[in-house]
């Protein structure tokens, strides 16, 4: 990968959370970050079509996963936590200053 | 009037009528049943965890709060109903009170804690989080209350809230790598809603990118006894419906079992349907017999 003075090669980052451990199993939770200066992932009131349903699908599309989500069972099986199964993936790319 | 009314007072009110005299219900006269809750919204507030209300308020009383709030020049905190007293019209309101004796009972409590939320022109959202530590349980012993007196749009910074989270036992900091989550709300809502909402459900801000000051204010609400039976608009008979396996699923018992408002995983959906019929029975009064 080559870079121009304004750009460099960055990690983006990007959390899905999905209803299962699978990569196969559907997305709840999107969340881009961006490696630019001042970017904020936010709520939005109008929530964009995500671009992938699975986190299969950011594979496909080439990110790759760098941490996979614990799949320990809690001890007691009947209280809930966080929502979904956290993967985080990364992309390494060259990206503009701004 | 007190400013912080003892809540039993209130409600007894709204469910003596008709039929009370000297505040004593006669005999045979019949509660004032139209403003609680049906058993089917009762099932919806358990699975989803909030409640919108758009109750007739008088003419024009948006609008008088809506402008004072404009032209205050400071957050008065747990003041905001003095500095604008309208706001009891709110809280006393028949439809307000009645879903407040529903959910909480009928010696609810009107809590001291109230804050103005104003959300300033061109201001960035507000992440994920829990009021407070989070109070992880299957009675509903908290409410918060949200007032808009202003439309609201999509691009003023609503409140964003996310369905059936409020069994969730998450401290806020575990919410901070989420931004949008699928079926998620926004409180994009007509002037005059009032949206109950359980303590616990995780909720936030979309950033406002208007010029205008996005108004609301909350309120706090307590139970301060279990129920020894049901204090909304209850048919015993309502559960004697069968099981909607695969079927149709729009009357109480099978919402409470199959209602999946942000399509959680099937482990996540059996716990929430645990904790949904525990906090049920709860609130019919029958909890002696839940222990498990």
């Amino acid at each position: 990968m080559s870079s121009t003075p304004n750009s460099s090669v960055r990690q983006r980052l990007l959390y899905l959370h999905a209803r299962t451990p699978s990569v196969f199993s559907e997305i709840l939770g999107y969340t881009p970050v961006e490696p630019v200066r001042d970017y904020r992932a936010e709520i939005t009131a109008d929530v964009p079509d995500w671009p992938y349903q699975t986190v299969h699908d950011a594979l496909v599309d080439g990110w790759q996963i760098v941490q996979f989500p614990h799949q320990q069972a809690p001890i007691d099986d009947r209280d809930l936590d966080v929502v979904g199964y956290e993967f985080i993936l990364q992309k390494l790319e060259e990206v503009q200053d701004g | 009037m007190d400013r912080n009314p003892p809540a039993a007072e209130t409600a007894a009110e709204t469910l003596v009528e008709p039929g009370a005299v000297n505040g004593e219900v006669q005999p045979g006269a019949s509660r004032d049943m139209s403003h609680l809750l049906t058993d089917l919204e009762m099932a919806g507030f358990i699975v989803n965890g909030y409640h919108l209300l758009e109750p007739d308020l008088p003419e024009g009383l948006n609008e008088r709060i809506a402008g004072r709030l404009d032209g205050l020049g400071y957050n008065p905190g747990d003041a905001i109903a003095e500095v604008v007293p309208e706001l009891w019209q709110v809280i006393e309101h028949p439809a307000v009170k009645g879903a407040l004796v529903s959910l909480l009972g009928e010696d609810f409590e009107v809590m001291g804690h109230r804050h103005w939320h104003c959300k300033q022109p061109h201001t960035g959202h507000m992440s994920w989080h829990q009021d407070s530590t989070n109070n992880r349980d299957y009675r509903i012993d908290r409410l918060l209350g949200l007032f808009y007196p202003t439309d609201i749009t999509p691009e003023m910074g609503p409140t964003v809230i996310v369905p059936g989270t409020q069994f969730r036992n998450a401290p806020t900091d575990r919410m901070a790598t989420y931004s949008n989550i699928h079926g998620q709300v926004p409180m994009v809502v007509k002037a005059g809603t009032f949206a109950l909402t359980h303590y616990d459900l995780w909720h936030g801000t979309a950033a406002n990118r208007t010029a205008v000051k996005r108004h609301m204010i909350k309120f706090l609400f307590r139970r301060v006894r279990d129920n020894k039976a049901p204090t909304w608009n209850h048919d015993p008979d309502v559960m004697d419906v069968p099981t909607a396996w695969g079927g149709k699923r729009d009357d109480p018992k099978n919402v409470l079992s199959f209602g999946n408002p942000i399509g959680v995983g099937q482990s996540d959906h059996y716990k929430e349907r645990q904790i949904r019929w525990k906090c049920w029975n709860n609130l019919l009064g029958a909890d002696d017999a839940l222990d498990d």
